[in-house]
């Protein structure tokens, strides 16, 4: 039994988008903690 | 080892330099700068106890994201297969795992420094010195095979000759965490992990823009069917291996404690939750890059060097460069974390406890800075001379951390949990994984370790008619 393509695909590209949306995430995080003044 | 030198260099050795000479500055000028409002021991080891939850997640994330991360997803991926890389990316949970954890030692503890601080106020005297014995040996040959990674990596890819490359990325690593103590530590962090995260995205996009998915996958039942067996079983038995190690490695150790003691009140959980979701898709989204070799044509004379080799194919002198950067930053965000969290165990648990009770906290900073200094030191001599093995001596370390995740989980949740059970789950455990992982190999060791630990640990909870008062653990600083 085989890893299927399209499992591959999924994987893949969820892992990729996950981790574009990471780097926005934490990005907006510290923009919201900056504004309240609490980022330490 | 020598191996690696005399295979193609990815950089100019010119460039290499220009790029480690800018990040180094960087590093250190912002550590000096954040150092400047560490006027205490405690300002100095835990960030003043105010982190927030965006440089808390950001290092939660960052610390665990090494040059292993990086670059042995991709061999794991070429050896192991699709199941090579999910099994890596089940080390997240170390860090989602321990969330509740994180909350569970800032109420117990508020005013706690260490890992060490809870195996001395919770187990004793007799706990605490193996514990430390344990903990520094892991901590120890952790940061050595990270600056003997950083040595070979910088000269595999860039020409830099070991002892210098290793020199200048343990150097810089000590001089920002020596002047801005774990503030510097967390605040670069947060600047590495944005880079390594948009690195691997970018590196991501541009093999995709140049191969399929289905390409991959058509090449690779041509060619490599084993990697997409869902029935690998070197692969099967590595997870639990390597899940439990993962756990180990993250519940005892002061790098994560030292984490939660130094986070806002309410941030520990959620960081290191967030932080365990930022990890997740790394290991796939980096190791992916090696099951696409095959389709590129890219030949692979060494799998521990198939990242750069695919993406200096693909993306030709940019992405040498990222690949530069990406690995620097992966080395920085974990050597920088090990030596403040090892200096801060070593002067809260040994110089302060032991032999300076009452010294002052401008004192206590003090310690800490030259004990960063000097565990900086010891690590480059024993990087200096290569020594291949040195480096896997960090498997070793496998049973003895698996053999403390029992007791610190029924240590911070059961008041059943006691001294001999502790002291016993630690030894014996440790014991029977080592045994094993010389008669049997290293990937059955940690579980062995954590299963008789647990055994020990749970039995004697349940014989134990002794309970625990909580408030012993709230012990003043």
């Amino acid at each position: 039994m085989s890893f299927s393509a399209g499992f591959l695909e999924f994987a893949v590209w969820t892992a990729l988008i996950w981790c574009a949306i990471s780097a926005l995430a934490l990005g907006a995080m510290l923009l919201r903690d900056a504004k309240s003044g609490s980022i330490w | 080892m020598r191996a690696v030198a005399e295979r193609t260099i990815f950089l100019d050795p010119t460039l290499g330099w220009i790029l480690l000479a800018g990040f180094s500055v960087l590093w250190v000028g912002l550590g000096i700068y954040w150092g400047r409002r560490n006027k205490s021991f405690e300002d100095h080891a835990l960030a003043g106890r105010n982190v927030g939850l965006a440089l808390g997640s950001a290092t939660a994330a960052a610390t665990w994201i090494t040059s292993n991360t990086t670059m042995l997803a991709p061999q794991f991926a070429l050896e192991l297969g699709v199941w090579g890389m999910i099994a890596y990316s089940t080390a997240s949970l170390g860090l989602m795992l321990f969330a509740p954890l994180a909350v569970r030692i800032r109420t117990l503890m508020p005013h706690g420094y260490t890992s060490g601080d809870f195996f001395r106020l919770r187990y004793g005297r007799a706990t605490w010195a193996v514990f430390l014995i344990f903990t520094l040996f892991y901590s120890l040959t952790w940061l050595v095979s990270m600056a003997m990674a950083g040595g070979i990596l910088l000269e595999a890819l860039a020409g830099i000759d070991y002892v210098w490359g290793m020199t200048v990325i343990l150097g810089v690593c000590v001089l920002y965490t020596m002047r801005g103590g774990l503030g510097a530590v967390i605040g670069t962090d947060f600047i590495q992990t944005l880079i390594i995260i948009i690195g691997i995205v970018i590196t991501g996009f541009a093999v995709l823009s140049q191969v399929s998915v289905g390409e991959i996958h058509a090449e690779l039942s041509a060619n490599k069917p084993a990697l997409l067996d869902v029935l690998f079983p070197a692969a099967i038995m590595a997870i639990f291996n390597n899940l439990l190690f993962g756990l180990g490695e993250v519940f005892h150790n002061n790098v994560w404690w030292s984490r939660a003691f130094a986070f806002r009140e309410g941030v520990g959980g959620k960081a290191f939750f967030i932080g365990g979701l930022v990890w997740l898709p790394i290991p796939v989204a980096a190791g992916f890059i090696a099951l696409a070799s095959g389709a590129l044509g890219v030949a692979v004379p060494s799998a521990d060097m198939v990242g750069p080799l695919v993406i200096a194919q693909v993306l030709g002198t940019a992405g040498a460069i990222g690949i530069f950067i990406i690995v620097f930053c992966s080395l920085a965000s974990s050597i920088d974390s090990l030596l403040a969290a090892t200096s801060d165990l070593v002067t809260e648990d040994i110089w302060r406890r032991l032999l300076r009770p009452d010294a002052s906290p401008a004192a206590l900073k003090s310690a800490a800075q030259w004990i960063t200094l000097a565990l900086g030191l010891l690590t480059w001599a024993l990087c200096a001379p290569r020594i291949g093995t040195l480096a896997s001596v960090l498997f070793f370390a496998g049973p003895l951390v698996g053999a403390m995740i029992f007791p610190i989980i029924t240590g911070l949740y059961w008041c059943s949990a006691s001294t001999a059970g502790a002291l016993g789950a630690m030894l014996l455990g440790a014991g029977a994984g080592l045994i094993c992982y010389f008669t049997i190999g290293w990937f059955v060791a940690t579980t062995i370790a954590t299963a008789v630990s647990m055994v020990w640990m749970l039995a004697a909870c349940a014989l134990n008619r002794n309970r625990f008062d909580w408030a012993r653990l709230k012990e003043d600083s």
